[in-house]
C-alpha cells in the first residue's frame, strides 16, 4: 500500500487515530481498492470503532503497491500508542504538516509513515507491523427502527452536565422526548452520586425517527471520545439503534471522503452490570476463543508471496464469533463449566442469572446463533458498509 | 419537611452558583441551613472532629429567588438544616449559561436529595432543555444544630480593610512555595504585612494607607517574636501567625464580587475576613491562630 | 538599607523584572544556583549530575543601575527557587520594579520590589548566601566545533517538542550532506526520525567539517526547552568531543539582550 494525504486532510487523519486511541489499544488497517479502513476494538470488546477513507481523501491512492502475485492489499495491525506518535498535537497539525505519506516497507516488515511538513522539514516514523491480519465486526446499521441524527452540539452540551465520573448513560427514547441520564447500578452508594437528567424536545433534531420506543445503556467513555470526533470536525452525528441489548450504531461522515461508525455495546438497565467483572470474564472468553482459533488453525495460512504476510481468513471471520458461549441461560454445555464457575465467583452479590453478562457479549449475539455462518454474510457485509447516507 | 424555591434570572443563578463554587473550593463538604429569610452555608473545620464552623456565609433568599416555600418539621424546629457535598452542589451549576429558571426542591429519591430542575434554552432551536439533577443529602437532627450556630468571637483587637483579594491571593500563592506559615500583621497606622519565613530566607510584603475600620489598642507586643520596622509602635501592631495553605484557601472568594474585606484580627488568636456583597450576602472566614 | 550603600559590594536596579524572573525560571531545574557578580553582568549557573551545566547571563546594559565593586569577587550559592519566586511575588500579570543589594561576603542578598500599577505595596527579601560549589569546567580551551548551526529558538522547541517523550536516547546526526541535521529517537519497535536540511527556513546557518553522530539523553535536551521557549535564536554548537553547547538569545523590546547556555555532555558507547 502506498498513499498520500494532502494537507487539510493530515488533520482529519489525526483526529481519526486519537479517537480511536480512546478506544482500543491496537490500530488494524486494511487497504482495499476503493478505500482504506483504521478499524479498533477496546479491551472489554464493548465497543468498535471502524473508518473508512474513500479514494477520493487521499491525493495518490495505490492500495497494493507493493504485491505483484495478486490483488490482495494491505492488512495489519500496529500499536496504537505508535500511531498516536506519528500524529502529535491534531489541533495544530494543520499549521505544521503539509502532507503525508503512508506506505507500507516490506522488507523491514514497517508501516512507514512520512509526513513533509514547513520549512522543509521532514518526520519519519518507522512503525513495526504487530501483526497481519484484518479485523472486523457485524453490526445491523440500516434496517434499525430508531434514528437520529443530531447535530453534535446539542448531545455535547447535554454531556457537560454529566459528571466525569459517571461511568455509564441511560437514553430513554421515545416519540415525544429523549430522555439522557447517567446510569447508576445496584452496587454504587447512592448518598455519594448525583443522578442527572437531561429532556431534549425532539424538534431539536435534524431527524427524528423512533419506531420502537427503547431504552438503552452505554458507556461514556468511548461516547465521549466519537462525541469529541463529531465536534472537531464539526459533522452531525446519526445514532442507529434497536432495542435493549442490541449494539448502538453511532455515524459520523462528510458524505463524500470519509465515513465513521461507531458501534456500541448496549446494556439493559435494570440489570447490574458490573463493569470490571464482565471485563475479566471477556477477557478470559477472549483468551479461550483464541485458544479455540489455533485449534481451527489447521486452516493453511495462505503466503503472500512477495511480502510474506500471513492471512487467516477463517481467524478473522472468528474473532467475535463467540460460538462456545450460549446466548441464553443455558450455561451446562460441559466445556463451558469453567466460564459458569468463574461467572459465579465474581457474582457474589447478585445471586440472579449472569445473563446480563451475555447481554453484554451479545453484541454479535448473530454470530453465534447456530445457524449463523461468517462466511455468509460477508458479501452482505460489504454492502453495508459502501451504502452512504 | 418541605422546601421549593425558585430561581428565575440568569443574574442570580450566577451569583448564586459562584458563592457555591467558592465554597466548594474551600471545602468538600457543608451544611446548608434554609430558614425563613436566609440561606446559610456553613463548613467546619473537617480535621478537628465538632467544632465552631469555619466558614459562614448568609445569604438573603428574597435577593435570589422569585418563589420560596419552607416547612420545617415543627413549630420549634422550622428551619431545615442538610449536610451536603459542596462539590456536588457546585458541579450541578458550573455548566449553566443563559438559565432561564432553575427551581431547587427538597425530595426523596432513594435517598433525601436536593433536587435542581433547571430549565435551558437550546443553542440550535426554539426549545427548551430540561436538566435535573438529584444531589443526595443528609439531613441533620435538630440534637446536632448547635454545632451549626454562628460561631461567638473574641471582639478582634483591630478591624483593617484589605486590599485587593486577588493581589493578596497572587502574593499569599508564591509565599506558600516557601513557607507553610504566614505571620499577618495590621497596624493602627493602616499597615497590613504579611511575613514568612523560609529555610533561607525572610520575605514580607507591605500594604499601607490601608483603612482602619476599628482598632482597640494598646497591644502587649513585648515577646521576642515581634519584628518591628523600627519606626512602628509595636504596641499597635496586631498579629497572628496562620496557616499559610488555609488563608490562601479563603483567598479564593475573591470571585465573588464584593466591594470591601474586612480583616479583623483577634491578637495571637483569631484572624477573620467578612465579606459583603452589594445583595447583602455576607461571608465570614475564621482562621485559627497557631500558637508555639 | 538605611546605610550607605555605596560601600557594598554589589547592588543593581531594574524597572522591571519580569524578563529576569522568567529567565531565571528557564535555567531552575536544581533548587540553587552560583550567583555571579561579574562587571560585564550577572551571572546565574545551575549544572545537574556531572552531565548539564545551564547559565543565564544578563549583561549589565539590562539594569537601570548596575554596581560591582572592582576589588572584590561576588560570588555565592543562593535558592534559585526562592529568588524565582520572589522576583515573581506580585504575579506574572504585574511589572514590579526591582532593586538588588549584597552588603559584603557572607551577608544576604536583599531584594526590594515594587509594581508599578499599586503604589502602596512593596516586598523585600532576604535570602541568606552561602559558600558556592565549584562549578564544573567542562570545555577546555583547545577543544574546537565541529559543527555550528544557528536555528530559530521557536522551531527548535517545536522539534524537541515532537519527539516521543518516552524515548530515553536522542541521537543527533550532522552531516555535511542532506538531510545535514537530523534527530533520531528509538521506540520499543519503532523508530522516529526529524529532518532538517539546510535550506529549510529554520536553519540560519549552518556548517558541518564530517559527519556526527552523537547521543545524548533526552531528558537532559527537554531541560533546554523553557529557554528555548523565551528565546529568539539559538546557537548549536559540537566540539570534537562531543559536547553540545546551546548558546540562547533572548531579545527584549529596548535591544537589550539576555542569555542563556546549555552545556550538555554526550552519552558514551559502551
Amino acid at each position: 500500500m502506498k498513499c498520500h494525504v494532502p494537507g487539510p486532510n493530515v488533520k482529519v487523519l489525526a483526529r481519526t487515530v486519537h479517537t480511536l486511541a480512546r478506544f482500543g489499544d491496537e490500530l488494524y488497517l486494511e487497504s482495499l481498492p476503493d478505500c482504506i479502513l483504521l478499524r479498533t476494538l477496546n479491551a472489554a470488546e464493548s465497543a468498535y470503532a471502524m473508518i473508512k477513507f474513500n479514494k477520493n481523501f487521499f491525493s495518490y491512492f495505490n492500495y497494493n503497491y507493493y504485491s505483484t502475485e495478486d490483488n490482495e492489499g494491505l492488512k495489519c495491525k500496529i500499536s496504537m500508542k505508535s500511531a498516536l506518535n506519528a500524529f502529535k498535537s491534531p489541533a495544530h497539525i494543520d499549521k505544521q504538516v503539509e502532507s503525508l505519506e503512508m506506505k507500507l516497507d516490506p522488507e523491514s516488515c514497517k508501516l512507514i509513515f512520512c509526513l513533509k511538513c514547513k520549512h522543509g522539514i521532514v518526520k519519519t516514523h518507522f512503525v513495526s507491523i504487530l501483526d497481519c491480519k484484518a479485523m472486523q465486526a457485524v453490526y445491523t446499521k440500516d434496517t434499525v427502527p430508531n434514528r437520529i441524527t443530531s447535530p453534535q452540539r446539542i448531545l455535547n452540551e447535554t454531556l457537560n452536565s454529566f459528571q466525569t465520573s459517571d461511568d455509564q448513560v441511560t437514553l430513554e427514547a421515545t416519540t415525544k422526548s429523549l430522555v439522557i441520564k447517567n446510569y447508576i447500578d445496584s452496587n454504587m452508594d447512592l448518598t455519594k452520586i448525583i443522578r442527572t437528567h437531561v429532556s431534549l424536545d425532539p424538534a431539536e433534531f435534524d431527524n427524528y425517527i423512533i419506531g420502537e420506543e427503547t431504552t438503552i445503556t452505554f458507556t461514556l467513555k468511548e461516547f465521549r471520545a466519537l462525541l469529541a470526533f463529531a465536534e472537531a470536525l464539526n459533522l452531525p452525528l446519526q445514532l442507529h439503534f434497536e432495542t435493549t441489548g442490541r449494539p448502538a450504531v453511532f455515524i459520523v461522515h462528510n458524505g463524500t471522503t470519509f465515513e465513521a461508525h461507531f458501534v456500541l455495546a448496549t446494556s439493559k438497565p435494570d440489570n447490574a452490570t458490573q463493569a470490571t467483572s464482565t471485563q475479566s470474564t471477556t477477557t478470559k472468553e477472549r483468551n479461550k476463543r483464541k485458544d479455540t482459533c489455533n485449534t481451527q488453525g489447521s486452516v493453511k495460512k495462505k503466503r503472500h508471496i512477495d511480502v510474506e504476510f500471513s492471512k487467516c481468513l477463517e481467524e478473522d471471520s472468528h474473532l467475535f464469533n463467540f460460538v462456545d458461549i450460549p446466548d441464553d441461560i443455558n450455561l451446562k454445555a460441559s466445556n463451558n463449566l469453567d466460564n459458569v464457575k468463574e461467572q459465579i465467583d465474581f457474582d457474589n452479590v447478585i445471586p440472579a442469572s449472569p445473563t446480563s453478562r451475555t447481554k453484554i457479549k451479545s453484541v454479535f449475539k448473530r454470530c453465534f446463533e447456530s445457524t449463523f455462518d461468517p462466511k455468509s454474510i460477508q458479501g452482505v457485509i460489504l454492502a453495508e458498509n459502501s451504502d452512504s447516507e | 419537611m418541605k422546601f421549593r424555591a425558585v430561581m428565575n434570572n440568569s443574574s442570580p443563578i450566577r451569583e448564586f452558583s459562584t458563592i457555591v463554587s467558592t465554597i466548594s473550593k474551600l471545602s468538600k463538604e457543608c451544611v446548608l441551613r434554609i430558614a425563613d429569610d436566609m440561606l446559610y452555608f456553613i463548613v467546619s473545620d473537617e480535621n478537628t472532629g465538632p467544632a465552631p464552623p469555619v466558614l459562614w456565609c448568609e445569604i438573603p433568599q428574597s435577593v435570589f429567588f422569585s418563589e420560596y416555600q419552607l416547612v420545617g418539621m415543627d413549630e420549634t424546629h422550622q428551619d431545615i438544616y442538610l449536610g451536603l457535598n459542596s462539590g456536588n452542589l457546585a458541579r450541578s451549576f458550573v455548566s449553566l449559561k443563559n438559565v432561564k429558571s432553575l427551581k431547587m426542591k427538597l425530595t426523596k429519591k432513594q435517598c433525601p436529595c436536593l433536587t435542581l430542575e433547571i430549565e435551558v434554552p437550546s443553542t440550535t432551536s426554539h426549545q427548551t432543555r430540561q436538566i435535573v439533577h438529584d444531589i443526595p443529602v443528609a439531613v441533620v437532627p435538630w440534637k446536632n444544630w448547635p454545632d451549626f450556630y454562628e460561631p461567638r468571637v473574641p471582639d478582634p483587637d483591630i478591624s483593617i480593610e484589605l486590599p485587593s483579594l486577588k493581589q493578596l491571593r497572587t502574593t499569599i500563592d508564591r509565599m506558600r512555595t516557601m513557607a507553610s506559615e504566614v505571620m499577618v500583621r495590621a497596624s493602627a497606622g493602616g499597615q497590613l504585612i504579611l511575613q514568612i519565613r523560609a529555610d533561607m530566607a525572610k520575605v514580607s510584603t507591605r500594604f499601607k494607607d490601608l483603612n482602619v475600620a476599628h482598632f482597640d489598642g494598646p497591644v502587649d507586643n513585648s515577646d521576642p517574636e515581634t519584628d518591628s520596622q523600627g519606626n512602628e509602635d509595636s504596641s499597635e501592631i496586631v498579629q497572628c501567625r496562620v496557616d499559610a495553605k488555609k488563608l490562601a484557601l479563603f483567598l479564593n472568594v475573591d470571585h465573588i464580587s464584593t466591594n470591601t474585606t474586612l480583616c479583623s484580627i483577634v491578637h495571637k488568636r483569631l484572624v477573620t475576613l467578612c465579606l459583603q456583597t452589594d445583595d447583602n450576602v455576607k461571608l465570614q472566614c475564621f482562621i485559627s491562630g497557631i500558637v508555639y | 538599607m538605611a546605610e550607605d550603600s555605596s560601600q557594598y559590594h554589589f547592588t543593581a536596579s531594574m524597572d522591571s523584572g519580569k524578563t529576569l524572573c522568567s529567565l531565571l525560571k528557564a535555567i531552575q531545574f536544581q533548587e540553587s544556583a552560583v550567583f555571579c557578580a561579574l562587571p560585564e553582568g550577572l551571572k546565574l549557573t545551575v549544572e545537574e549530575g556531572k552531565c548539564v551545566q545551564a547559565s543565564a547571563y544578563i549583561p549589565a546594559d539590562n539594569f537601570t543601575e548596575y554596581h560591582v565593586r572592582d576589588d572584590v569577587d561576588v560570588i555565592f550559592k543562593i535558592s534559585l527557587a526562592v529568588l524565582a519566586e520572589c522576583l515573581n511575588i506580585f504575579g506574572s500579570g504585574e511589572e514590579a520594579s526591582l532593586k538588588m543589594y549584597y552588603k559584603c561576603e557572607g551577608s544576604p542578598l536583599l531584594l526590594v520590589l515594587q509594581p508599578q500599577s499599586f503604589r502602596n505595596v512593596m516586598t523585600d527579601c532576604e535570602i541568606w548566601s552561602q559558600t558556592p560549589d565549584s562549578m564544573l569546567e567542562l570545555r577546555s580551551p583547545e577543544e574546537t566545533d565541529v559543527a555550528k548551526l544557528v536555528v530559530r529558538a521557536g522551531a527548535l522547541l517545536a522539534v524537541l517538542g515532537d519527539v516521543e517523550r518516552s524515548a530515553d536516547v536522542l541521537e543527533l546526526r550532522l552531516q555535511p550532506e542532506p538531510p545535514h541535521f537530523t534527530i533520531v529517537t528509538y521506540g520499543m519497535q519503532d523508530r522516529s526520525c526529524i529532518e532538517v536540511p539546510e535550506c529549510s527556513d529554520t536553519l540560519q546557518s549552518f556548517s558541518c567539517e564530517r559527519e556526527l553522530t552523537l547521543k545524548y539523553q533526552l531528558h537532559h535536551l527537554r531541560l533546554c526547552m523553557k529557554a528555548l521557549a523565551i528565546s529568539n535564536k539559538v546557537v548549536l554548537r559540537c566540539s570534537s568531543t562531543g559536547l553540545l553547547l546551546l548558546q540562547l538569545k533572548l531579545e527584549r523590546d529596548d535591544n537589550k539582550h539576555m542569555f542563556s547556555e546549555f552545556y550538555i555532555v554526550p552519552l558514551l558507547d559502551d
